[in-house]
């Protein structure tokens, strides 16, 4: 995440922030956690390492879009054949492994704008876990590509805060993930996974 | 704390740790719990008011982070990429039939929980503070927590919650002035 600081932070402006800066950062819990957790790191398949060549993420989010819409509408059109399913492993991921795009400061993006986004991850995140564990893998690395590509625009934006192109490119992002989101929303039950 | 069983946070940096564990290194992955538990235990306590609740968000959050630590760049700190991970559980909660059903401290207005007494600000304890921010509503405790404990800036915090600057600021503001009348110095500052 790339992190510009708004202006200076003086919390000695304020005695209330003042307090809450001086509180302990670090709270321990009363028993050790690890156990469970390494517990659980085996069953938790880890995601493909984006590595090599990042060239536009912008336009790789795009095309992964459109793979999962064609994934989805393949899934409305035909019922699957469980005899004929892939092997294929694909990560169980959950609603809660869902994280939506992160815009940075230089966005532009209009409160109005990420309400209406988070009012539509709310209605996704109710149909995701109810989708197919590849159309699931699909749509984590969709938002892990977009991500990347909102990054990557917004640092661009920092040295170029003009730039059409790069303002453009960035509400295509956005727009980009909306589509996502909506794609999953407005399915309908034949893209659900079987039980 | 426990004792860590794998010595190597001692001797080795955070970066490289992080390398390993990305490799799939769990004694790397046990080595960076231990250094980082305290913040995200922290974090989620804050932001939820409960024990409970707060453990089994910081176990989701490294389990969260294992999975994804292959794909993490560097863009940001380790402990910010946990923290965000670890925001995003607290909200997922939130938002799940689960956390709607748990025991809320404050309404949505930041009612409910009444301290009489509470101290004036210049003879609050750590705790009384504490008490104040966990009787916030939810989106003005998120930006004390994230803000006002842990520093983030305004962008950052905004970024986290998946909110607009200036709602972050607003609640920020909405925070203040709650705290203020409970301890009773609305009209001192």
């Amino acid at each position: 995440m790339n992190t510009i600081p708004f202006g200076p932070r003086n919390p000695s402006e304020d005695p209330l922030l003042a307090k809450a800066a001086e509180l302990p950062k670090e709270v321990e819990p009363q028993r050790d956690l690890w156990p469970g957790i390494a517990a659980r790191l085996g069953e938790a398949p880890r995601r493909a390492e984006p590595r090599g060549s990042r060239w536009p993420m912008a336009l790789a989010a795009g095309v992964l879009v459109a793979s999962v819409s064609a994934l989805l509408t393949w899934s409305l059109v035909r019922a699957p054949d469980p005899a004929t399913q892939p092997q294929a492993v694909a990560t169980d991921y959950q609603a809660a492994d869902i994280v939506p795009v992160s815009y940075g400061p230089n966005s532009g993006l209009t409160a109005q704008e990420l309400v209406a986004r988070d009012e539509l991850v709310v209605r996704f995140r109710e149909k995701f876990t109810t989708l197919r564990p590849e159309t699931r893998d699909a749509i984590v690395k969709n938002l892990a590509i977009m991500q990347a590509a909102a990054d990557e625009i917004d640092a661009a934006l920092a040295k170029d805060p003009a730039s059409g192109m790069l303002k453009g490119m960035l509400v295509g992002t956005y727009k980009q993930e909306l589509q996502l989101y909506s794609t999953v929303v407005t399915s309908s039950d034949g893209t659900t996974r079987r039980t | 704390m426990p004792l860590v069983t794998n010595l190597a946070s001692d001797v080795e940096s955070g970066a490289e740790l992080v390398t390993r564990a990305s490799r799939g290194d769990e004694g790397a992955f046990e080595a960076l719990y231990r250094q980082h538990v305290g913040r995200v235990y922290g974090l989620c306590l804050r932001m939820t008011g409960q024990a409970e609740s707060a453990e089994d968000l910081t176990q989701d959050t490294f389990v969260s982070a294992w999975r994804s630590l292959p794909g993490y760049e560097g863009r940001s700190s380790f402990s910010t990429w946990l923290h965000r991970i670890a925001v995003n559980a607290v909200l997922a909660r939130r938002r799940s039939p689960q956390g709607r059903n748990e025991i809320s401290m404050t309404d949505d207005q930041g009612g409910q929980m009444d301290f009489e007494g509470e101290p004036a600000m210049d003879e609050a304890t750590p705790i009384d503070i504490e008490r104040a921010i966990a009787a916030l509503p939810p989106g003005a405790r998120d930006v004390v927590v994230l803000h006002g404990i842990y520093g983030y800036s305004h962008e950052e915090a905004a970024g986290m919650l998946g909110v607009a600057v200036g709602t972050c600021k607003a609640q920020l503001h909405r925070a203040r002035h709650l705290m203020r009348a409970r301890m009773g110095t609305e009209n001192a500052t």
